[in-house]
């Protein structure tokens, strides 16, 4: 038992990888902050193309667009980005690669959360703004967007911890996050310790996220049954 | 040259496509089996669970189980996979790679399951139950008959989108050397010097997903007509 | 000769932690008997029927159904609620089956009957409620009156030795109710066993042929129907069905 606690968990070499395993847990937290924006921003201009659009045209682009990024696995999308692309000649930067590629997926699963929440709302809402004399853009920003994400916030959380979670497989591109590192780590030191390590950072800091989306999931269900 | 022309024969060269298709669908072939092993276990396991923690009245199950659940969504699928594979040989436990994917993505497709199950049994009034058993039934006929087929048909959504999910993971099995679509084109991509493969890895994965993604599609299109 | 005592509560209580819900209850009914139970709402009427199949285990006393004491250890419990139905307040039909469904579900896996026998003994028992033309509707498209006629035609569909009704038109519109009492009614006539908790003082009175009155966890009354509507003796009682017989 003890001879396993020294394999899998060896205190020197646990302190030893720490810091090294810190700084690609940096690039983590940055590769998400950098992710989940443009994933946001894209899924509600998607959202709101297809939800405000009077052309049916537009809608049907939208699903399609949404329906083949969902189809796409993101490693497969990542690889086909960054290994295909010099091909034409472009030589990407990995985390342009990423950039892209994450953008292009979970805006897709960003727009259907985005659409979701505006459905939610009754139109008796527009109609007593746009009674008041406010645009239909003003109706938009202050009245219904703001319902809609209070009503989805528990489905944008949980998208977005997807995404953290996600930022692992940047690893495979070489990018130095979190798992990369312990990977490192691992190879170099003959130890499993960096990804135990590693698995362990991630439960800390994400279970807490974990336990709040479920508990706002449960809370939406009572609210819902009411 | 024109542009058109040489795009597809980068990326759809049809004497590469010739060479490598027999490689990359043979992997599909695996792939798709995989997956469809990994889904009938990780939902198959997920209900048990759910139906265990609504069966038992002690705190210790129903806390190993939320527990069990919460360290699957906590933990990205990629870390698990790397450390079940790298971590295990160093107590001489070595794991086929085919097998290390079978086991974590069920595993993690078993606790998302639970998860909305459970919530789809909460979701229902006691009263079912009782009616049930009222009329003699037993528990798990109860469950069988009266239970869990409306706590199925409520969770069916969430079933699809992490049945998607899950098959879009088996791309990270090749990171560990599982043969599946991606590993596969990417070394034949690299055989080449030529991203055919990858397109068509990408295709691949892309008509195994699609019909998931419209069946939700279709879920959510008679849900809200209603 | 009195007729044969299908079931009988003796001493029953049932604590909920500290809340002492029932307090020692004892009565009997007997072979084609209609016994109402009156009482204020919390007065543990529904605990006392929940008590009476085990879907709540009391904290003490006995419960015998058909001569067995059926609180032992080692009762088929199952075996034991096929022969007592169960009518509830909201129904708890199942939306996913059709009325028909609802009606064959436990013939089919409880008593193992084949498709045709349990359609065969479930169209009767739709035919007894008058819902026998609905049998291929769901739940969901029934009116409230409707679904509780379904509600009776699943338990009677087992042949059971008593049926047990909790408020069974509560949760009714008013102008609905009269068609369930009206299978009720029917019922009692085809000689049927039934124990009703019921608010529904009128239906108390002509139909029943006794009537208890719990209060505070305790039988206050048990007594013809006459007596109990008559009573000047029990204060309680009377503040009780004063405030009923008025709003009539
Ligand atoms: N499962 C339960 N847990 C805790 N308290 C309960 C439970 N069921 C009923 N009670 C309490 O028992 C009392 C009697 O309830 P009930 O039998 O439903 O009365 P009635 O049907 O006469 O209105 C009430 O105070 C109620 O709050
Ligand atoms: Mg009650």
């Amino acid at each position: 038992m003890s001879e396993i606690l020294t394999t899998f968990f060896n205190l020197d070499i646990a302190r030893q990888v720490f810091p090294f395993l810190l700084e690609g847990l940096l690039t983590t937290f940055k590769l998400s902050l950098l992710i989940i924006p443009l994933g946001l921003a894209g899924g509600l201009l998607l959202a709101l193309l297809h939800t405000q659009s009077h052309y049916r045209a537009v809608r049907i682009l939208v699903n399609c667009y949404v329906d083949f990024f969902r189809s796409f696995p993101q490693l497969v999308l990542l690889i086909f980005v960054s290994f295909a692309t010099p091909f034409l000649g472009l030589d990407l930067p990995p985390i342009l690669s990423l950039a892209i590629s994450f953008t292009l997926s979970t805006s897709a699963y960003y727009c259907e959360i985005f659409r979701a929440g505006i459905g939610s709302i009754p139109p008796a809402q527009t109609e007593a703004a746009r009674s008041t004399g406010m645009s239909a853009a003003q109706t938009l920003a202050h009245v219904v967007l703001p319902q809609a994400v209070r009503n989805v916030t528990p489905d944008l959380l949980g998208n977005s911890l997807e995404i953290v979670k996600g930022t692992s497989i940047a690893s495979v591109l070489g990018m130095s996050e979190l798992l990369h590192n312990a990977q490192s780590a691992q190879s170099v030191l003959f130890s499993p310790t960096p990804l135990m390590l590693a698995a362990l950072i991630y439960l800390l800091l994400l279970w807490p996220a974990v336990r709040l989306v479920s508990n706002l999931e449960a809370a939406m269900r009572l609210r819902s049954r009411h | 040259m024109d542009a058109t022309p040489s795009l597809i024969h980068t990326f759809f060269n049809p004497d590469i496509l010739a060479k490598t298709a027999p490689i990359v669908l043979a992997s599909a072939g695996q792939t798709v089996l995989l997956g469809f092993l990994i889904i009938v276990c990780g939902i198959g396991l997920g209900i048990l669970l759910a139906s265990l923690r609504y069966y038992t009245r002690r705190r210790t199950v129903t806390a190993l189980i939320v527990g069990y659940v919460d360290v699957l969504r906590a933990l990205p699928p990629l870390v698990l996979l790397i450390v079940v594979y790298f971590a295990l040989p160093y107590v001489n436990v070595s794991i086929d790679a085919t097998l290390a994917t079978f086991l974590c993505l069920s595993a993690i497709l078993s606790a998302f399951i639970e998860e909305c199950v459970w919530s789809g049994i909460a979701a229902l009034a006691q009263g079912q139950m009782e009616a049930a058993r009222s009329t003699g039934m037993t528990w798990s006929a109860a469950m069988r008959h009266v239970v869990l087929p409306q706590a199925l048909k409520i969770a069916l959504p969430q079933i699809t989108n992490r049945c998607i999910a899950t098959i879009k993971n088996t791309a990270l099995g090749s990171v560990i050397g599982f043969n599946e679509v991606l590993g596969s084109a990417q070394a034949a991509s690299s055989d080449f010097a030529n991203p055919t493969p990858l397109t068509l890895s990408a295709l691949v994965y892309i008509a195994m997903i699609l019909p998931f993604v419209l069946f939700s599609r279709y879920l959510e299109h008679r849900t809200g007509s209603h | 000769m009195q007729k044969r005592i299908i079931l009988e509560a003796v001493g029953i209580r049932k604590d909920y932690g500290a809340l002492q819900v029932l307090k020692g209850v004892d009565f009997r009914v007997r072979e084609g008997e209609l016994v109402s139970i009156i009482g204020p709402s919390g007065s543990g009427k529904s605990s006392m029927l929940r008590c009476c199949n085990l879907l709540e285990r009391p904290t003490a006393g006995q419960i015998v159904f058909d001569g067995i004491d059926i609180t032992r250890e080692g009762v088929n419990i199952n075996h034991v609620r096929q022969n007592i139905g169960m009518v509830f307040q909201q129904f708890n039909l199942y939306p996913h089956l059709t009325v028909l469904g609802n009606v064959t579900l436990a013939l089919r896996c409880v008593k193992k009957l084949s498709r045709a026998e349990a359609s065969e003994i479930g169209m009767a028992a739709l035919a007894q409620v008058d819902m026998a033309g609905k049998r291929d509707a769901y739940p969901n498209q029934l009116s409230g009156g409707q679904k509780q006629r379904v509600g009776i035609a699943r338990a009677v569909a087992l042949h059971p030795q008593i049926i047990l009704f909790d408020e069974p038109t509560s949760a009714l519109d008013p102008e609905l109710v009269s068609s369930v009492l009206g299978v009720m009614r029917k019922l009692r006539e085809a000689g049927m066993t039934m124990l009703v908790v019921t608010h529904e003082m009128g239906f108390a009175k002509e139909v029943s042929d006794r009537v208890i009155f719990m209060d505070g966890g305790v039988v206050a009354a048990n007594d013809t129907p006459e007596r109990i509507f008559a009573a000047q003796d029990n204060e309680r009682m009377q503040s009780f069905l004063s405030r009923f017989l008025n709003e009539k």
